[in-house]
């Protein structure tokens, strides 16, 4: 059961926001320039899924083969409840969201502006200058939207203030023992980055509540792309473990790297391009298995459990040689899809279990 | 260059192995010029020059087989720039067409099931599934396919691609070269063509130190001004099909294709295309349709059912149902005028960023509208791939637009491009039924 935290809730992000002055962006997933939106004063709340919308709205656009991020962000969409916002941004995370995004702008065409942005796949010379110069070109879509242009002291501020943030949810991590949280409640803490701004976030996490930890058992690392349904803590929780490290696209794989360097949209282009491995970038998968592992081993995790939306190829390619990398060095993994409904199957809960066992008895 | 696999490429491949296939080639043309086929089969004899492209395309595996050690391998998504390549005389091996003839050929499963055991999931691209599967297991219904030296992706088709070459890359241990094409949701900006061209002159010190010699800028253009030529014939053949009857269909562009595919700026694919032209204006002059009793024509989107082939066709044809042309064909020829070979990496740049499949939806649906127009066709069918999101999602949409707003029947049909598990023979003939009986009454 989730434990009484007091969080901001999006609601109240949102509110304050436009109390600001500030128009708000519905951002779906997975890497986008957080601090961009904010010099143009744009707010962004992010959209990953959501469960609990009714998914039969978005299969009048997608079929059922595709994965439930893109199919319940669109019902989202349609049933109104993005309404008050004033743009929807949508990166190119992968195949289904170059759909969901050119569906939107093409056929759908919501009252509020769809707007784009490529990420480039690679580290080189090239990827730079394109991803600074498509920036550069969000930018000018942004101050459409708002009228504000992003100045460079704004735009560096912005960014000095997201890598606090991301130094609050690593430092949230490192201190993770003597927070008296459950998972559940830890990561609902960590998610509330999705929708505040990188001050209130900073605040929520120096907050966070010390004490004992709530949650023992064996340590294991959750990967995938976001905790969604939440019941996964749950399960896990009553299984007898507990998530000591996490790998997921919606939380860790967003720290980006602190950059120094005096033009601001190159500096956020390299901290961008700077992201831990992950599959919709299509980085090496050595590059992947190495970081997971290390991780892993840093952390104490015994096991990883890759929690995942069904048919999300990027994450699905990525599978097989993880946990093959991670079975040489003992470290076994669990693969768990889901169709981000309300709540986790029976038979699910009964794998988790199993895998939890598995791990007990290795140890 | 070990003396060995030199001796054995110039046995095998020069000496035996072309004179063998030239000789297969006669003797298949024959076979298809006596061809009269059955009274009840709804199908014309087949188009002869079929044999060419048999011979040229086995000709290719059969280098392929023979390569290592000789020359230098690349294995290339169907969408990548290979001009540069093909001009360092690189033997090109194309993964997506590999599993496409291992879909024809029935060993889709079989592999894919490899695949699935290595833990590769059945929800992924069939062809990425029957590939790795051909590549784990070392079978392929070609012999043997050469080891890479060097990968190249291009994510103008999807970014599949990109997730499939890192498996490759991590699996054979050979540099990967990524060219990165920015999805089009509207017109390409400047700064997208100067991202593609960027690559590609970053690509090249690269490709040319696996070459281990330097790009010939005399060749490189020669090598696109072929390209230029053979994807201009690509699409001659094709507009054939606005003839009534259509001297082929979209099945015998499924089939023919190869050598745009495979064998883009080589001299022979030229000579073949030239040659399929000369064909079928033969047969447009004989008034010869691809079916004997063409009476609706329709367009194909999206990638072909492989293992449905033969089947659909004749489904079809049964109840004088053509189809004429398909999206996926078009895409090979539709850029030639983009292309010019005097400028080869300025075109390159633009030309490969503007595959059908990396233009957005509304595009994809705007090119079928005009293609129901130029071909007279009454009806589409949007084969719904559950393996290719990036060429199926939009469809229901395409599909809504075509019957709402335009008035022109159009067909969802699940399947998969590869996979024959995930397609119903049964529901698809009744949905197919339910579809041309639509047409019917829509007259
Ligand atoms: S990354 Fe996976 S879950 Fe996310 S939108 Fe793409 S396919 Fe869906
Ligand atoms: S996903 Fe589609 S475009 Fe990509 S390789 Fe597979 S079939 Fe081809």
């Amino acid at each position: 059961m989730p434990e009484p935290i007091a969080l901001p809730s999006r609601r109240e992000a949102i509110a304050r926001a436009r109390a600001r002055g500030q128009r708000v962006a519905a951002v779906l997933p997975i890497h986008a320039p957080r601090a961009l939106l904010t010099a143009c004063n744009v707010h962004s709340v992010e959209v990953w899924g959501p469960p609990g919308v009714d998914p039969e709205i978005g299969a009048s656009h997608f079929q059922a083969y595709t994965c439930a991020i893109v199919r319940n962000a669109t019902s989202f969409l349609l049933a109104g409840h993005l309404d008050d916002h004033d743009a929807v941004l949508i990166p190119h995370t992968c195949d289904a969201m170059q759909g969901m995004a050119s569906v939107l702008v093409d056929f759908v065409r919501p009252k509020m502006p769809v707007l784009t942005l490529y990420l480039p796949r690679g580290r080189r010379a090239s990827d730079e200058t394109y991803l600074v110069a498509e920036l550069r070109r969000l930018g000018r879509d942004l101050t459409a939207l708002s009228g504000v242009a992003p100045t460079d002291e704004a735009l560096h501020a912005a960014l000095d203030r997201e890598a606090a943030a991301d130094d609050a949810v690593a430092g949230l991590w490192r201190d993770r023992a003597g927070l008296a949280l459950s998972d559940r409640a830890f990561f609902t803490l960590l998610r509330t980055r999705e929708f505040l701004d990188a001050e209130a976030f900073v605040e929520v996490a120096r907050t966070a509540p010390r004490g004992e930890r709530k949650q023992r058992g064996i340590p294991v690392m959750l990967s995938g792309i976001a905790p969604e349904p939440m019941e996964i803590f749950d399960a896990l929780d009553e299984a007898g473990a507990h998530v000591v490290a996490d790998d997921l696209a919606g939380v860790s794989r967003r720290i980006y790297p602190r950059v120094e360097e005096p033009d601001p949209f190159r500096r956020l282009a390299r901290s961008l391009l700077g992201a831990a491995p992950d599959p919709t970038l299509g980085q090496p998968i050595p590059e992947r298995v190495a970081m997971v592992r290390r991780r892993m081993e840093e952390s104490g995790a015994r096991g990883i459990v890759v929690y995942n939306p069904k048919f999300c190829e990027p994450e699905l390619f990525y599978l097989p040689l993880l946990a093959k990398g991670l079975a040489e060095a003992g470290l076994p993994l669990l693969h768990v899809e889901h169709e981000m409904t309300e709540s986790l199957g029976a038979q699910t809960r009964t794998r988790i279990e199993a895998f939890v066992e598995t791990l007990r008895g290795a140890q | 260059m070990t003396p060995s696999a030199t001796l054995s490429y110039l046995l095998n491949y020069e000496l035996l192995g072309k004179g063998v296939l030239r000789v297969q080639r006669w003797r298949d043309e024959r076979k298809l010029r006596a061809h009269h086929g059955k009274p009840d089969d709804p199908l014309n004899p087949p188009l002869v020059r079929t044999a060419r492209m048999k011979e040229l395309m086995s000709r290719h595996y059969l280098e392929g087989r023979y390569a290592n050690g000789v020359k230098k391998v690349a294995w290339v998504t169907s969408g990548a720039p290979i001009e540069v390549l093909r001009a360092l005389d690189f033997v090109l091996i194309y993964p997506e067409n590999h599993a496409a003839l291992c879909g024809a050929r029935k060993k889709a499963v079989d592999l894919s099931v490899e695949a699935e055991n290595a833990g590769y999931s059945r929800d992924i691209c069939s062809y990425a599934r029957t590939d790795i599967g051909a590549m784990l297991s070392g079978r392929t219904p070609v012999g043997r396919l050469p080891k890479p030296d060097l990968l190249v992706a291009c994510t103008n088709i999807c970014q599949t691609v990109l997730y499939w070459y890192r498996v490759l890359a991590a699996h054979f241990d050979v540099p990967l070269i990524v060219i990165d094409t920015p999805f089009l949701y509207q017109a390409a900006s400047d700064h997208q063509v100067a991202f593609v061209k960027q690559q590609l002159e970053e690509a090249i010190p690269v490709i040319e130190r696996v070459a281990g010699r330097s790009l010939s800028w005399r060749r490189l253009r020669g090598v696109a001004e072929r390209s230029k030529t053979a994807a201009e014939l690509w699409l001659e053949i094709m507009d054939r099909a606005r003839n009534r009857p259509a001297p082929m269909t979209a099945f015998d562009g499924f089939i023919n294709m190869g050598p745009i595919v495979d064998l883009r700026g080589e001299p022979e694919t030229i000579v073949f295309y030239r040659e399929l032209l000369a064909e079928l204006d033969a047969r447009i002059k004989k008034g010869v349709g691809a079916i004997k009793r063409e009476r609706k024509r329709v367009l194909w989107d999206n990638l072909p059912i492989w293992h449905q082939i033969g089947h659909l066709s004749r489904t079809l044809g049964r109840r004088g149902v053509n189809v004429v042309v398909s999206t996926y064909t078009y895409a090979w020829g539709e850029l030639a005028p983009m292309m010019d070979a005097s400028r080869p990496l300025d075109t390159a740049a633009r030309v490969y960023l503007h595959p059908i499949l990396n233009r957005s939806t509304g595009d994809k649906l705007r090119t079928m509208e005009k293609m129901v127009k130029d071909f007279a066709l009454d009806g589409v069918i949007l084969h719904s791939d559950r393996s290719c999101k990036p060429y199926s999602l939009g469809q229901i949409d395409q599909r809504d637009r075509l019957v709402h707003e335009r008035g022109v029947p159009a067909l969802l049909l699940e399947a998969d491009h590869n996979d024959p598990r995930a397609y119903a023979v049964e529901q698809g003939d009744a949905r197919l039924e339910a579809f041309m009986e639509m047409m019917e009454s829509a007259n």
